[in-house]
């Protein structure tokens, strides 16, 4: 459902060009859990926001279920990212003077939704991450950093995505909470049949996933792993 | 959370920020109100001013003015003339008069006998007795002039053996319902005279002339032998003015015994701006050796210029104060995009349609704009009348100033205006006719009308959208991982 196919993304530093993507190609299958692994700065974030149509390739396409991201106009893209995608940043990027709640609700006015449902929907996802029930209404400001993931996680999952792209969605997070976020996003690739891509350094989120890549000097190559977790 | 929610939030993020662009939007916008204001008011002044009384010439016999000078009478035949020049509108003839007080035991007739009339000199003026008694007291100022007035009579005996001097009534006569300046009478009971081109044997008086002689609407009074009925009671707001008679044209000519001659002419243009070219063309149309052709209104179009420049400057503050705050609302929004360019980023890449940013900041600036435009209508409020008045009496003093005085004839030019008794006649004394123009200037008061604020606010409103609006829509199109990544 979803190919990358050959996609580059160069960047200009001074006088020399760096290619943190180059060439890379793969496809997602519907509903599957795969991550991503690679040493700091080896391009995985640049990666996954070429996939989340925050930024556009150098060169190559990514083609979700037959749309080409390439040929869309800007107004589309934010159509794509608002309906299909979840994207989970790195630095969380929530709005800072809004509670926990107004942030989760954020992308469903977006998008449309009556408010009491979007209030009805936020409490339920931000309860499914785990934060404090007294905490929603608090300024995310005011919260600490695993809270602060924990409402960019819920944000992510606010418009029941189909593919959710994570960037160490767990980086900040205490083992056990950690745990609970990697059951909670194979639940929604099992049960909601949402295709998840998370990029992460943790070995045991990378053991846990159906398949692993892993992102070197701008390719992308599959470990290959003996026997299926599931 | 809804966008407005969300809008009225931000603007309120940083509270000190906030104060300080509403207060200093509000002055802005307070001082354009006012500008406003007063553009209005004084614009308002200016077109009543040339609607009444700006465009007259008065046409005088050469080298003759009032009861003063000589040379050869007007005459109705040269009224056509002057009627005939492009842009007169209409030409008024007069017809002065002065009535004496008829005394007991003397005829008029004896007072007629000396060529110069009874008292004072009369090149064009007949004297005529009248049963009616002269609202004002001689005085001082009277009876020096009546001194001196007898002094070269020769047609007075008993010369050692002055009478009580009782001051002239002025009559004038008209051919249409004006005073002798042109402006139109302000008759506070009664009627006017109906048709001014026949004899009619009626006649309107003056408020003080007609209290003195227990006149009222049907009464009659005598001029030489002819009866008159009075019409209606006038109010020329001075003295001397209500010290007077108006009667038709022809009546007053049959009087004087001079059935062609005019007195003046009273000459209107079209518009304001032909007068000048007007009275160039009246006066070489009649010759400059027959008639002198003069701008009553002269220091009253000097006004109205000095106005119109004050105008003109109201209008330019009032865009300046407006572009003042539209710049500041421009480099405040300019300042709160490039600072929440992440947010805006991060709203984008969460799926934010264009329009749903520009909205928002839109809104924000709205509700800073609002809050200014309240505070500053209230400043306006407080604060157009002053500088309506400011501006007005400063532009008066400058226009009085280089003005001289020109003479009797001029007093009666200022409209409104509070000539003392006795100003402008060779009796009368250095009453200051521009102390009228002066009260009638500061009389401009301004006042906010819905209208005037409405246009004012929508103004700055459009100028604070388009601050919003360009730059949170510039910054939203740019790729949202470009200003996620940056700083
Ligand atoms: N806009 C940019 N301009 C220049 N270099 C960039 C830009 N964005 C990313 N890079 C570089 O690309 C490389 C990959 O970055 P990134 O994708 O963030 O790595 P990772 O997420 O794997 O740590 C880094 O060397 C980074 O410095
Ligand atoms: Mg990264």
């Amino acid at each position: 459902m979803i190919e990358v196919k050959d996609l580059v993304r160069q960047f200009k530093s001074g006088d020399r060009t760096i290619k943190p993507v180059n060439g890379v190609s793969f496809e997602l299958e519907k509903g599957s859990l795969s991550s991503i692994v690679g040493k700091s700065g080896s391009g995985k974030s640049t990666l996954l926001s070429l996939l989340g149509a925050l930024d556009k390739p150098t060169s190559g396409d990514v083609v979700v279920d037959g749309v080409s991201l390439a040929g869309l106009p800007d107004g589309k893209l934010t159509e794509y990212r608002r309906r299909d995608i979840g994207f989970v940043f790195q630095q969380f990027n929530l709005i800072p003077n809004l509670s926990a709640v107004d942030n989760v609700m954020l992308p469903m006015e977006f998008a449309g939704i009556r408010k009491a449902a979007r209030l009805k929907r936020a409490k339920e996802l931000l309860e499914q991450v785990q934060l404090d029930p007294e905490k929603q209404s608090r300024r995310v400001n005011r919260l600490s950093g695993g809270e602060q993931q924990r409402v960019a996680i819920a944000r992510a999952l606010a418009n029941e995505p189909k593919l959710i792209l994570a960037d160490e969605p767990t980086g900040n997070l205490d083992e056990q909470t950690g745990e609970h976020i990697i059951e909670l996003l194979s639940s929604l690739s099992r049960d909601h049949n949402t295709t998840i891509l998370v990029v992460t350094h943790d070995r045991s989120l990378a053991q846990k996933t159906e398949r692993c890549f892993r992102l070197q000097q701008g390719k992308l190559t599959e470990e290959v792993r003996t026997g299926s977790r599931r | 959370m809804s966008v407005l929610a969300r809008s009225v939030g931000n603007a309120f993020r940083n509270k000190i920020r906030t104060a300080a662009v509403v207060a200093v939007l509000a002055v802005a916008i307070g001082l354009a109100l006012a500008m406003l204001v007063a553009n209005q008011a004084v614009g308002a002044k200016v077109q009543e001013l040339n609607a009444s009384v700006g465009t007259t010439l008065t046409v005088n016999p050469a080298g003759g003015q009032g009861f003063e000078g000589g040379g050869e009478p007007l005459t109705t035949a040269e009224a056509g003339t002057a009627a005939s020049v492009a842009n007169v509108t209409s030409v008024v003839g007069t017809k002065a008069l002065r009535l004496q007080t008829a005394t007991t035991g003397t005829t008029g007739t004896t007072q007629q006998a000396g060529p110069g009339g009874g008292f004072g000199p009369g090149g064009q003026q007949a004297t005529v007795s009248t049963s009616l008694v002269a609202a004002i007291d001689a005085g001082t100022l009277g009876n020096r002039n009546n001194a001196s007035g007898n002094s070269g009579t020769t047609g007075n005996t008993g010369t050692s053996n002055l009478p009580a001097r009782a001051l002239p009534i002025t009559a004038t006569g008209i051919g249409a319902e004006v005073d002798s300046t042109g402006k139109a009478l302000n008759i506070t009971s009664g009627t006017g005279l109906g048709d001014y081109n026949t004899a009619t044997g009626k006649a309107l008086v003056g408020t003080s002339l007609a209290e003195k002689n227990s006149l009222s609407v049907g009464s009659t009074f005598t001029v030489q032998d002819k009866t008159f009925t009075v019409t209606g009671i006038f109010d020329a707001g001075t003295a001397f003015g209500n010290n007077a008679v108006y009667m038709t044209l022809p009546e007053a000519q049959t009087l004087a015994a001079t059935p062609d001659e005019l007195s003046s002419m009273i000459v209107t243009v079209n518009s304001m701006e032909n007068v000048d070219s007007t009275k160039t063309a009246v006066q070489s149309a009649l010759g400059a050796d027959k008639a002198d052709v003069t701008q009553g209104q002269r220091n009253l179009e000097t006004a109205v210029s000095s106005l119109d420049s004050v105008k003109n400057i109201s209008l330019v503050a009032f865009i300046a104060a407006l572009a003042t705050a539209g710049i500041i609302i421009l480099l405040i929004m300019v300042m709160l995009v490039r600072e929440r360019r992440r947010e805006i980023g991060v709203l984008k890449a969460i799926g934010a349609p264009n329009r749903t940013i520009g909205l928002q900041f839109v809104l924000e600036s709205l509700v800073l704009v609002a809050l200014g435009s309240v505070v500053g209508a209230v400043i306006a409020s407080f604060a157009s009348g002053g500088i309506a008045s400011a501006l007005i009496s400063s532009n008066t003093s400058t226009t009085a100033a280089p003005t001289t005085q020109r003479g009797g004839g001029l007093a009666g030019a200022v409209p409104n205006g509070a000539v003392p008794g006795g100003g402008g006649f060779p009796g009368g004394g250095q009453g200051g006719p521009f102390g009228g123009a002066s009260q009638l200037l500061t009389s401009v008061t301004a006042s906010l009308s819905p209208g005037v604020l409405a246009a004012g606010i929508a103004a700055v409103f459009a100028v604070a959208i388009i601050g919003a609006l360009v730059p949170a829509l510039l910054t939203a199109r740019i790729r949202p991982i470009e200003v996620l990544r940056g700083e």
